[in-house]
């Protein structure tokens, strides 16, 4: 079959203009490009401090969420178990323990209950340093009651056993009840107020670094102001007069980005043996962790975007003066 | 090597030797002097509409300042295309302003400017850079980038018009070739005298065959030699269809090139007069 014959026409007029265009325009976007580049080489001292202030902030808010990150997961390793201690009132004897207990265990949001009797608790006290005294002076008149550890079932949220607790509150043998998961409760709470702390200081440094890039590149461009202006009057669009500062803005976002990650990893680093030593004190449960590979990818892109907007703002606002 | 600036390249080698080869004889010759380093051929303009119609048009053009100053008052004339006239009058008769108004670096207070078949009233804000690829201008202080070489400051038009690598070391070494200027491609402006760089600019404003070229005071800081030159280039350029039109107070200069004079007094046409009355 033979071919169309339109393969054999050349393109339309306005096809290759088209064409011509959009080569013209990457052409353009490749040299702006590294023409940037090269102008930010050509002032390395200059170009560092920027990337260095740029770097130092970006820097901040990965620290804080490493150091949260890191809190939270103790949290997690400490109060895995939260148990709830139930102490019964003095006048009670074994069999109301038993009983309780039993009742106790029949409920649906209680996974175990351990019974600890009053001679248990003594030797417990005696064992911690500096009661071993006390403890031998009572001689046989014990005062400690007898105690339920109530174990809720695992996956129990904390308005659950809340619940649990005033029920255990509410029973008439019941003296006292002691919730360990409370400061469980507390610390998420901490945790909360940190996380959104983290997101404001992170919002405010990267408002921070926006200005930084933004100043950086005003300036370049007024020192550039003659250059654009003859590129104006030569028949340059105003996105062609923009684009090599864009570009700036975009290599120093990316290379401040980029340095914050470094400046994240060194702070890991550091905290390595410190946070080793404090999981080798809990037996290696406290599971501390590292700042995700997606994260220290995402901060040098992330910021490498908030530069060409900052870069966008400001160049939009400087060449309308221009023109 | 220097070449000569006058005559080095008369209007019909450069119709046969135009870019746009008309006819196939002509495009092999072109090739064949090219591939045998004998000369560059310097390509026609694009001169969008032939014949004796108005490629500058002004019609009852005022400008008042926000000053409140009236630097042109119901000014109307034509300049027809391949023509070259000369804008003079004192300083301050609004000979630049006549000029910026055509570049739309102002814009009129009232009256009618159409340039190349455009309404300039017409010319939104997107389309001012369009229309200035479509100029030539050249300035008395010439403009010039000093950190970039002298080939780089002739190819930003083509640059900026997305004309391929290629073809735009072509253009702009044909248009060095013109103004003279091609052994010095590499060079900074700043090693050049006043009257190169000038040439320098004016190279850069022919690169991209423009159809009407301006020049506001192109010959204010040059001997009276080398504006001589630089005239006679313009003249060239006139020769081979571009329509020129040139801010100048120097009447002597102005005499000697035998062209149409428009006379400003305070923003008003006190006198256009023909190139064949100009004693």
């Amino acid at each position: 079959m033979n071919a169309p014959a339109m393969t054999d026409k050349p393109a339309p007029r306005s096809e290759r203009s088209h064409a011509r265009r959009f080569a013209g325009w990457r052409e353009h976007h490749g040299w702006s490009a590294m023409a940037s580049l090269r102008r930010l080489g050509s002032r390395p001292l200059g170009t560092l401090m920027t990337v260095a202030v740029l770097g130092l902030a970006l820097a901040l808010p990965l620290a804080f969420y490493l150091l949260l990150a890191n809190v939270q997961s103790m949290g997690d390793a400490l109060g895995r178990n939260p148990a709830i201690s139930v102490f019964l009132k003095a006048d009670q004897a074994s069999a109301q323990a038993n009983l309780l207990a039993g009742e106790l265990r029949a409920r649906p949001d209680v996974a175990a209950v351990t019974i600890k009797t009053p001679q248990q608790g003594l030797d417990e006290l005696a064992t911690l340093q500096g009661f071993s005294g006390a403890v031998h002076a009572l001689d046989d008149n014990n005062p400690l009651p007898w105690v339920l550890v109530v174990q809720p079932k695992p996956g129990l949220d904390a308005a659950a056993v809340d619940r649990l607790a005033a029920s255990l509150r509410g029973e008439r043998a019941v003296d006292l009840v002691q919730d360990s998961g409370q400061w469980r409760q507390r610390l998420d709470a901490l945790l909360g107020v940190g996380h959104r702390v983290v997101l404001v200081l992170a919002g405010l440094l990267a408002l921070a670094a926006l200005l930084v890039v933004g100043n950086t590149v005003r300036t370049d461009i007024a020192s550039r102001s003659e250059e654009i202006g003859v590129l104006l009057l030569v028949g340059a669009s105003r996105a062609f007069v923009r684009r090599p500062y864009l570009y700036a803005g975009l290599w120093y976002g990316l290379l401040g980005g980029a340095l914050a990650a470094l400046l994240a990893l060194a702070i890991e680093l550091v905290l390595t043996g410190p946070a080793e030593a404090l999981d080798g004190a809990y037996g290696g449960s406290l599971r501390l962790g590292a700042l995700p590979w997606w994260l220290l990818l995402a901060v040098p892109l992330a910021a490498a975007v908030l530069g060409w907007v900052g870069a966008r703002l400001v160049s939009a606002w400087q060449l309308r003066k221009a023109a | 090597m220097r070449r000569p600036l006058l005559g080095a390249l008369g209007a019909t080698l450069d119709v046969a030797l135009s870019q746009e080869c008309r006819t196939a004889a002509l495009c092999r010759e072109e090739r064949e002097s090219v591939r045998k380093g004998l000369t560059i051929p310097y390509p026609l303009p694009l001169v969008r509409q032939q014949g004796p119609h108005a490629v500058i048009r002004f019609e009852q053009v005022s400008k008042r300042y926000e000053s409140g100053h009236e630097a042109l008052s119901q000014l109307s004339f034509e300049v027809a295309a391949g023509q070259m006239a000369f804008v003079t009058g004192h300083s301050g008769a609004g000979k630049s302003t006549l000029l910026k108004l055509i570049a739309l670096i102002e814009r009129p207070s009232h009256g009618q400017i159409v340039v190349d078949g455009q309404s300039l009233a017409k010319v939104g804000r997107s389309g001012v850079p369009k229309l200035r690829r479509r100029l030539g201008m050249v300035f008395q202080d010439h403009r010039l980038l000093m950190d970039r070489t002298v080939f780089a400051n002739v190819e930003l038009p083509l640059v900026i018009g997305g004309i391929a690598p290629a073809e735009r070391s072509r253009r702009v070494r044909a248009a060095l070739e013109k103004v003279g200027l091609l052994a010095y491609e590499r060079q900074l402006p700043d090693s050049l005298s006043t009257g190169e760089q000038q040439r320098v600019g004016i190279a850069r404003a022919i690169v991209a065959r423009p159809a009407v070229l301006i020049a506001d005071e192109p010959t204010g800081n040059l001997d009276p030699q080398l504006a001589v030159e630089i005239m006679g280039l313009f003249a060239e350029f006139q020769e081979i269809g571009t329509t020129v039109l040139i801010a100048s107070h120097d009447l002597p200069l102005i005499k000697r090139m035998h062209k149409r004079v428009v006379v400003l007094d305070h923003g008003r046409l006190v006198a256009d007069i023909a190139a064949e009355e100009v004693l």
